[in-house]
């Protein structure tokens, strides 16, 4: 099957009970998409497809046929970090980091629809994206400034 | 130059984890890696009959399917610390029986899904006060071999505990503990207020992020190689040497980069992952999926606390008459029974004291730390308590706890004199919060909650070393799994010593191999004990740098300073030499220097214990039940705050666990003893749209022996949370929580009982 | 966790699914929000997918005067679709809003969670408050079923094992009239414990669904009596929320749907004129 990953045509080889998760993992070795349940409750293992957040431990590689995937691997540009990416590290929103990559992208599909979003809209996009370290205080914040940012109000 | 200490700072390993790049114990790529999927035991508590592996043989890509005979265990006696694999019986639902080897963790998966076990079923021993009854069924039958493994009930007295009464009691009771000081009825009998209650907590599960993974193999030499998700890498390394009879230098422990912890990784997956690369020589990876993670990993066990407390009109409590049961689930190696029986009395004085405390077998998961172990359960008890009195007395409830707040000097029920501790400052700071001195303008179905509580801190001799690279910049090697940024904090200290900057500064964590000796990273004690061994070790480098310049520029050591990297003379700056250049001249073929380096250690006089307080402000829907926090805040006592922000961190990051224990968590097994909040889907957690942003009040009574007078933060913040949020919601409905978490139902079904009563006219 | 090894094919047709369907153990795969997750815990283990998720049976629109939603519809299509600005219509997004998180509803398709009729759903209430009708399409021919027929069990529905939901048809409600949904949450799996779908018309008339409470959600035939009605009602309890509990929940749902259907009337009256 083909789909592009990171700007890249990619072709896997995977049966077709593959999750998506595991193709990147196992097959791209792009371990930024965490597991971290199997319930579809985390959202560690969120991408982008065709743009939007989604989780790819709930999609079967063959189901991404055709589609543009981002994985945080991907989101930085000319070795430059994505607005989001450099708002979660100065503005604290991370410490074991391992919802991190998923917190990010699902960010950056809010930001892509709401270009001023307040803390409610912020913490009800964040509901399938768990962190049991940081209380998504910085989280919160990171969003908040990264949509300062591009708004030119920071 | 500024001062780097103090001052706010990103996790240096932000980039990597905002990029995807940090490896955690489950990404490093092995070429051969096998993987491992774990058959976990469906009953509760039976005899195994048979394990028939013949199926899952013949799954494609099967390697081999592993049991306890299979293992290379050396280590006699049970508990699951020499018993990594269920031998002949089962204690608990979800306790590992068999490891399947493949090639892909699918053909794994389809393996263990075809191992049938045979089990002979046994009654399940569930019920923790029904347990310790005189003629209970046993939750583990007592082998030969666990004479000595198993505490008896009449075990050695330590430190302020007393001879114990006599009690009829099962042999489910592992550990009874009983401390006693004063005259307490003559207590009870000059109080103008008695208040009791008992409390009840749940079992809790630590749900760091990411499942506990661990993957083994074996170099050349023989050399067992582990790296997982560990919070000490020589306590794991230590173990495994004893479980599988290896030398200590036959076996490398590598702590991973943690995907969260709290307390809970420690020792679960190594053994397994390490048995299987011992059994097949090839590389073999475990990672426990979420369902696995919950039903056999280590959460917070449940506890019983019945409380009688006592104060005066004046505001002086007076006594304190406690009974603790803890569940210990299936382990017997080690109770929270003492640990509780020491944090009931809280950083408070009492005139007299009976507390008695037992641990408890039952057919449940095994244990294990998380924030706090102990902690928050007996806050919850005690700091209601304390607010009922206060309100019978007329009493403010900052007030009165301030009144009766430790200082240093004073002995707690533990039987030791606090060190140096900031109850009382943290206390005042809460009381001059806008969330405080609003508490009486509120409407009607809102209410705030005040609670302090503290950590006692843990201490454990640690060391760590540096070197002076030719580049001018430091390397800091130590042992330590890093949960809280401690590497970030290391570097600031290692900087502020040396004079540079963060920046110049690295901080590796070395495997047992190589790095100096430092405990686990648990207890809140990294940054006191670590952190202080890094200043000593930079320290030294500081002397060695000192020496080269002061034979260079031909000036007395005590006339030279170090400013932004650059050593010069005090006074007049223009005769220096930079730390690269001072490097290179220890580093140089044929030198007269020793290369620049230090080594530090640490043995900390006495523990720093860190007290946080919290105000919580909540609104409860009175005809659902649902307790939304609208504004919360913890003051907390972190002796100095080396990084605000990572300290800040931890704050909210406590307190927001806080609220899951006040609200959401709880592990519940059903009558056979099967976990029925096995799953996210089931066991909630704090999701961001049911928290506040969470104001973070930092106090500062420096610790006497810590670095820069840091004391630990990691524990403290979760410790009074649920007593905050309950006394919250008792400002706002009236009812008394008594059970946790206090779910929607739950507060429900208080309502309603309170209504009834107060329609019911008396009789 | 992995699914068990399975068969796949992408339908290119809706003709080319009936006929794959023809496989008694085939499973239609949309957006997988709900399938894949119970394949990866191994809940249900078919021989054959058939990924109808290329199918053209997306959007909404009103035409002949009902208003159209193609299953394959994402939630956050419903959020955001124009056509369900209407406060008369205003239930539908504010329900699509609260389903599961922004990642499943940028994926989730309205017309596989309909199918998979989780007894705690949240559309099925509204849909039977709307008087909504479902088209089912089997190589036989095409069939509408009434909202309220079409949910009949826990996992069960009126499709037949070679028939397809292709769209849910909603009658315009006349102008002046008002939806709400409301429902109070697991705090985990965000299912509801109760919640409630309200139809008010201009006339006074009342229509309201309950989901979450029992089997299959069901038509609250005198939603003025609500606490009667649900007095009748077998509602399960389970240890996290007692039967008691969830009656009490589905009457406040219910209470604070119709009130803020109630509210929203006036709002579609100004909308309309």
């Amino acid at each position: 099957m083909n789909l592009v990953v990171n700007g890249e045509p990619r072709t896997l080889d995977v049966e077709a009970r593959t999750l998506l998760v595991h193709a990147l993992r196992d097959g791209l070795g792009l371990t930024g998409a965490h597991i971290g349940c199997d319930t579809s409750q985390c959202g560690a293992c969120t991408i982008l497809l065709d743009g939007r957040a989604v989780k790819s431990c709930t999609l079967l590689t063959v189901q991404a046929e055709g589609t543009e995937v981002t994985t945080i691997e991907g989101l930085a540009r000319d070795g430059e970090l994505h607005p989001v990416q450099r708002a979660f590290i100065e503005h604290h929103g991370l410490q074991c980091g391992f919802c991190t990559p998923g917190m990010i992208l699902t960010a950056v599909d809010l930001l892509e629809r709401h270009s001023d979003p307040d803390d409610e809209t912020i913490r009800r996009s964040l509901r399938g994206n768990l962190c049991r370290c940081t209380g998504y205080h910085g989280i919160v914040e990171a969003i908040r400034a990264a949509a300062g940012e591009r708004n030119g109000t920071s | 130059m500024d001062s780097v200490i103090g001052v706010p700072r990103p996790r240096t390993d932000s980039p990597e984890k905002v990029s995807g790049a940090t490896r955690y114990a489950g990404d490093d790529v092995l070429p051969g890696l096998l993987h491992g999927w774990l058959v976990l035991s469906t009953e509760a508590h039976a005899t195994i009959v048979s394990i028939e592996k013949e199926a899952a043989l013949a799954v494609p890509g099967v390697v081999a399917v592993l049991t306890a005979d299979d293992l290379p265990v050396v280590a006699e006696g049970s508990g699951r610390s020499n018993e990594p694999l269920a031998r002949s019986e089962v204690v608990f639902s979800g306790q590992p029986i068999a490891l399947v080897v493949a090639e892909s963790e699918a053909a794994a998966e389809d393996g263990a899904e075809v191992v049938m076990v045979e089990y002979e079923s046994l009654e399940p021993v569930l019920d923790l006060e029904g347990a310790m009854r005189p003629g209970a069924p046993l939750g583990r039958h007592p082998g030969e071999e666990d004479a000595s493994g198993m505490e008896s009930v009449h075990a050695a007295v330590g430190a302020g505990e007393q001879e114990l009464p006599e009690e009829e009691l099962s042999g489910n009771v592992l550990k009874r503990s009983f401390r006693e000081e004063g005259d307490l009825e003559a207590a009870f009998e000059t109080s103008d207020a008695v208040v009791s209650g008992r409390f009840e907590t749940s079992w809790i599960y630590q749900s760091y992020l990411e499942p506990q993974t661990a993957t083994a193999w074996i170099e050349p030499g023989g050399v067992l190689v582990v790296s997982a998700s560990t919070q000490g890498a020589f306590m794991s390394r230590n173990e495994l040497a004893d479980l599988f009879g290896l030398p200590l230098d036959k076996v490398r422990v590598r702590a991973a980069p943690l995907g969260g912890a709290f307390g809970g990784k420690l020792m679960l997956v190594e053994p397994l992952a390490a048995g299987a690369a011992l059994v097949l020589g090839r590389p073999v990876r475990l990672l426990l999926t979420r369902s696995e993670d919950f039903q056999a990993s280590n959460p917070a066990p449940a506890a019983i606390f019945e409380l009688r407390v006592g104060a005066r009109r004046s505001g002086e409590l007076t006594g304190l008459d406690a009974r603790i049961v803890c569940d210990r689930g299936s382990t017997i190696e080690w109770g929270l029974e003492d640990i509780s029986s020491t944090l009931v009395g809280g950083p408070y004085r009492w005139r007299a004291f009976a507390i008695r405390s037992y641990g408890v077998q039952t057919n449940r998961v095994t244990f294990g730390a998380y924030r706090g172990p102990g902690a928050p359960p007996a806050a919850f008890a005690l700091e209601s308590l304390l607010d009922e009195l206060a309100a019978q007395l007329e009493l403010d409830p900052i007030e009165f706890r301030l009144q009766n707040a430790v200082v240093e000097g004073d002995v707690g029920v533990s039987g030791r004199a606090f060190p140096v501790i900031g109850a009382r400052e943290c206390l005042e700071r809460v009381r001059e919060h806008p969330i405080w001195l609003e508490r009486n303008s509120l409407p009607e179905d809102e209410g705030v909650g005040v609670a302090v509580g503290y950590w006692p801190g843990g201490n454990e001799p640690a060391s760590a070393a540096c070197r002076l690279d030719r580049d001018g910049r430091l390397t800091v090697v130590t042992a330590v799994a890093d949960m809280t940024g401690t590497e970030t904090t290391f570097a600031a200290i290692a900087a502020e010593v040396l004079g540079t900057t963060p920046e110049n500064v690295r901080v590796v964590a070395a495997d047992t191999a190589s790095a100096p000796f430092a405990g686990v990273s648990g207890g809140s004690k990294i940054t006191y004990t670590v952190g202080r061994a890094v200043e000593r070790a930079a320290e030294q480098a500081r002397e060695r740098i000192l020496y080269v310049a002061s034979e260079e520029l031909e000036i007395a050591p005590s006339d030279l300073e170090i400013v932004d990297g650059v050593v010069r003379a005090v006074g007049s700056p223009d005769r220096s030499l930079s730390l690269e250049e001072i490097a290179q001249k220890a580093l140089a073929w044929g030198g007269r220097y020793e290369p620049i380096a230090g080594q530090g250690g640490v043995a900390q006089p006495s523990s720093a214990p860190a007290a946080a307080a919290h105000l919580a402000h909540v609104r409860v829907d009175h005809e659902t039940g649902e307790v939304e926090i609208l504004r919360y805040a913890v003051a907390q006592d972190v002796g100095r705050a080396l990084n605000p922000a990572l300290v800040e961190g931890q704050m909210r990051g406590g307190a927001t666990q806080a609220i899951g224990w006040a609200l959401y968590e709880e592990l519940r097994y059903d009558e056979h003893g099967q976990l029925v909040t096995g799953s996210f889907l089931d066991y909630a957690i704090p999701t961001a749209e049911r928290v506040p942003q969470i104001d973070t009040l930092i106090v500062e009574v420096p610790a006497p022996s810590g670095p820069f007078g840091a004391k630990g933060v990691g524990e403290a913040p979760v410790v009074a949370g649920p007593a905050a949020i309950a006394n919250a919601v008792a400002a706002a409905t009236g009812i008394r929580p008594r059970q946790l978490p206090m779910t929607a139902p739950r507060v429900w079904a208080l309502l309603q009982e309170a209504s009834t009563r107060t329609e019911t006219p008396p009789a | 966790m992995i699914p068990a090894e399975v068969e796949y094919v992408r339908a290119g047709s809706l003709e080319d699914a009936l006929d794959a369907l023809a496989d008694p153990e085939a499973k239609v795969l949309a957006g997988g929000q709900s399938l894949v997750s119970v394949l990866k815990l191994r809940l249900v283990r078919p021989r054959l997918l058939v990924d109808i998720g290329g199918l053209e049976l997306r959007g909404v629109e009103l035409r002949d005067g009902e208003l159209r939603i193609g299953a394959l519809t994402v939630w956050d299509e419903l959020v955001e679709a124009s056509e369900l600005r209407r406060p008369a219509l205003a239930a539908i997004p504010e329900c699509a809003a609260g389903v599961g998180d922004l990642q499943v509803r940028n994926r989730g398709t309205i017309g596989g969670s309909l199918a998979h009729a989780d007894p705690a759903s949240d559309l099925p209430a509204l849909t039977i408050a709307l008087g909504a009708s479902f088209v089912l399409r089997s190589p036989e021919g095409e069939r509408a079923v009434p909202a309220e027929d079409f949910f009949q069990g826990p996992f069960l529905t009126a499709l037949l094992p070679q028939e397809l939901l292709t769209e849910i048809v909603v009658p315009p409600p006349p102008a002046g009239s008002g939806s709400a949904y409301e429902s109070i949450e697991h705090p985990a799996s965000g299912f509801a414990l109760a919640g409630a779908g309200a139809l008010v018309l201009p006339d006074g008339t009342r229509s309201v669904g309950v989901t979450g409470v029992s089997g299959h959600p069901f038509r609250l035939d005198s939603p003025d009596e609500a606490e009667a009605m649900l007095a009748g009602v077998d509602v399960f309890g389970d240890h996290f929320a007692s039967a008691e509990y969830r009656r009490r929940l589905a009457e406040v749902t219910v209470r604070r749907a119709l009130a803020r259907a109630e509210q929203r009337r006036e709002e579609d009256e100004r909308w309309t004129a």
